[in-house]
């Protein structure tokens, strides 16, 4: 008979989100459902009305880790409806922040799942922080890329976390000649490291494909070769950038997607009647805690051509590269195959860009009301907006972030896995389930200890 | 260099009402001509995978992080919070592994100062924008106190004043604006 296993929160990603499994008696899951449990916000009731400059500046703050995704997606967005072609020159420099943003990305989502794996040729996992050679040599080649990421990202958008530069028709500033070199020194900088970090990571994920089994809580539980293994569908609008409306051919088609409620999706209530105490972390949920998937999601379900569909590195790379590995590690490799991407993106639009070019449309039109989309290639996936403009407010917004596409797919993803290791394929996704506050609650006891400042 | 030797970020989400009180201090800071070794980051909600865990405790010595903190006290009032008496998980690097703080990772390693404002409203999860009044005028108080943590003064303070006095009396040169280092 199958029992249910409720993982909640998963870790060591962002945002709030959990499993729910049903798994066999050999604790196989049987059918998973991953979900988001952050509440729905509702920013596209909160953009109509407001001018088409703001709302990119809302969309950018739904999120604390794909600020600049979705600052770029929501002015492509305006852009589209309003019919505004911007100038080359202002394109570069997107392209460069864009770049830079997934460089830093990847850098970080390998911090993240390094402790899910192995040295090579041996049984000891990684522990990004030890002092010990190779591991201490690799973290700091890993924070040097997210330096040079962060510090391109900066130079180019303005700022290093909440992008300032672009704008709806533009950018606001060009960038020096001065800025230009440093930019390239550090992208160069960057390449040799990207190619060594690149090959260290590859060697990992290689070793891990061979291993049969995985240390899980104290126990050794075996490892599927078709881990993470789906058969849903692709999505990817364009190799590095993205696509919108006003492209020659789009990479994505607004007619293809419709969206079902999580509860047409979802499995139903239900009861925990598996826990291990022992799972990283604070255990798994304990027997007899009520799921209920259906009512407790809190993203609806997007389908493209009716059915879900997986974004991310792999999609970019099967749509565009002909990438074929399946599963969790070739979901891996395809992320660190886009290491050097990333720069050699960047040094080729340093080329092309003119420190002395435009970087602002001269007509900026204020929009009739139809429809613009852009669909922005973020690192996680196919951060998708869409937007209608009129007289330069929004009547009509939406966002289709790319973990929303990845939730249902990578629920199919989890048939056939021992349940201890459905979180490794939940990090395949390199999942971002947007945080809701930030807000700190100091609790009753600590409250003497907050020292007086000003009255 | 990503980050200087003074490094202040403001948390928090201005779609969440008073949860904005973070960026809205930094934006106010940079109105201000802040020393070169200072950065004022509006760091929204990633201040932990896009600030904390890059920082260089070589280069950077100072954190000043600027947030809403529900310490139970009045709306406006501004208290500062040492970084272990933080509650866990509040600086939870989204991006983190084990759960491990931060801010308590690099506490040993630079001086972390947190100035925290208690919020009138915080709407999560209903998206609301602005201010409280209470905690608007908190702003002013909050850029006073970053500015004597980092050493700044613009010589229009009432302390100030009472310095300039004081040094007047002693025959002593007038403290105008000025860096004075407070590391050294």
């Amino acid at each position: 008979m199958s029992k249910i296993v409720e993982i909640s929160p998963t870790t060591r990603h962002e945002g709030h989100s959990k499993l729910v499994l049903k798994v066999d008696d050999a604790g196989i899951v049987e059918r998973g459902d991953w979900l988001s449990i952050t509440p729905v916000r509702g920013v596209e009731k909160l953009a109509i009305g407001k001018t088409m400059d703001q709302v990119p500046k809302i969309a950018s703050r739904v999120c604390g880790i794909c600020p600049i995704a979705h600052t770029l997606a929501g002015i492509e967005s305006m852009e589209g409806s309003i019919r505004c072609e911007i100038p080359k020159d202002a394109k570069l420099l997107r392209y460069i922040l864009q770049a830079a943003n997934r460089l830093h990305s990847i850098a970080l989502h390998n911090i993240l799942i390094l402790p899910d794996f192995y040295l090579p040729g041996t049984d000891t996992k990684i522990n990004p922080f030890s002092p010990q050679e190779p591991v201490r040599s690799v973290a700091k080649r890993i924070q040097r890329l997210r330096e040079i990421g962060q510090t391109i990202g900066e130079i180019a958008g303005g700022e290093a976390v909440h992008p300032s530069n672009p704008r709806v028709g533009g950018m606001y500033k060009a960038c020096t000649k001065q800025a230009v070199t440093k930019m390239y020194d550090l992208a160069k900088e960057g390449l040799v490291l990207a190619h060594e970090q690149m090959d260290f990571m590859v060697a990992v994920l290689n070793n891990m494909k061979k291993r049969d089994w995985v240390e899980v809580g104290g126990k050794q539980i075996p490892l599927p070769k078709t881990l993470g293994y789906h058969n849903q569908g692709y999505m990817a609008a364009h190799p590095m950038y993205g696509s919108s409306n006003l492209d020659e051919c789009p990479g994505w088609d607004p007619n293809r997607w419709t969206d079902v409620r999580p509860w047409d999706w979802y499995m139903g209530e239900g009861e925990v009647s598996l826990a291990d105490p022992s799972y990283p972390i604070g255990g798994t949920s304990p027997v007899g805690t009520k799921v209920n998937p259906q009512m407790e999601a809190c993203t609806g379900v997007p389908l493209y051509d009716g059915a879900p569909v997986e974004v991310g590195p792999r999609a970019r790379l099967v749509r565009f590269k002909n990438f074929d590995e399946k599963g969790t590690w070739g979901q891996h490799i395809a992320r660190q195959l886009e290491y050097t991407d990333c720069l050699y993106t960047i040094i080729n639009a340093l080329d092309e860009y003119n420190p002395n070019g435009k970087v602002l449309a001269d007509h900026i039109p204020q929009g009739d009301g139809s429809l613009g989309w852009a669909a922005n290639e973020a690192p996680r996936g196919t951060d998708v907006h869409l937007a209608k403009v009129k007289d330069g407010r929004v009547l009509y917004y939406e966002m289709l972030v790319p973990t929303t596409w990845n939730f249902p797919t990578c629920s199919r993803a989890l048939t056939g896995a021992p349940w201890q290791v459905a979180e490794m394929v939940v990090r395949g996704y390199d999942p971002c389930v947007s945080c809701a506050t930030h807000m700190i609650v100091i609790d009753e006891e600590k409250r003497v200890i907050a020292q007086k400042l000003i009255q | 260099m990503l980050y200087p030797e003074i490094v202040i970020a403001g948390c928090g989400n201005f779609l969440f009402a008073d949860d904005g009180f973070g960026p809205a201090v930094v934006e106010e800071l940079r109105q201000l001509d802040l020393p070169d070794n200072v950065k004022a980051v509006d760091a929204g909600l990633g201040a932990p995978h896009f600030i904390f865990t890059l920082l260089d405790p070589a280069v950077t010595r100072k954190l000043i992080v600027v947030d809403t903190v529900d310490f139970g006290g009045e709306p406006g009032e501004i208290r500062s919070i040492p970084p272990e008496d933080l509650p866990p998980g509040c600086y939870r690097d989204a991006h983190s592994w084990d759960l491990t703080e931060p801010l308590l990772r690099l506490k040993d390693a630079m001086e972390i100062i947190v100035i925290g404002c208690q919020p009138r409203r915080v709407s999560a999860p209903e998206l609301e924008i602005g201010l409280s009044d209470e905690v608007s005028a908190a702003i002013p108080r909050a850029v006073k106190e970053i500015l004597a943590h980092i050493g700044v003064d613009y010589g229009t303070t009432l302390e100030n004043l009472r310095k300039e006095e004081h040094q007047r009396e002693a025959g002593g040169k007038t403290c105008g604006r000025g860096w004075c280092g407070e590391e050294g």
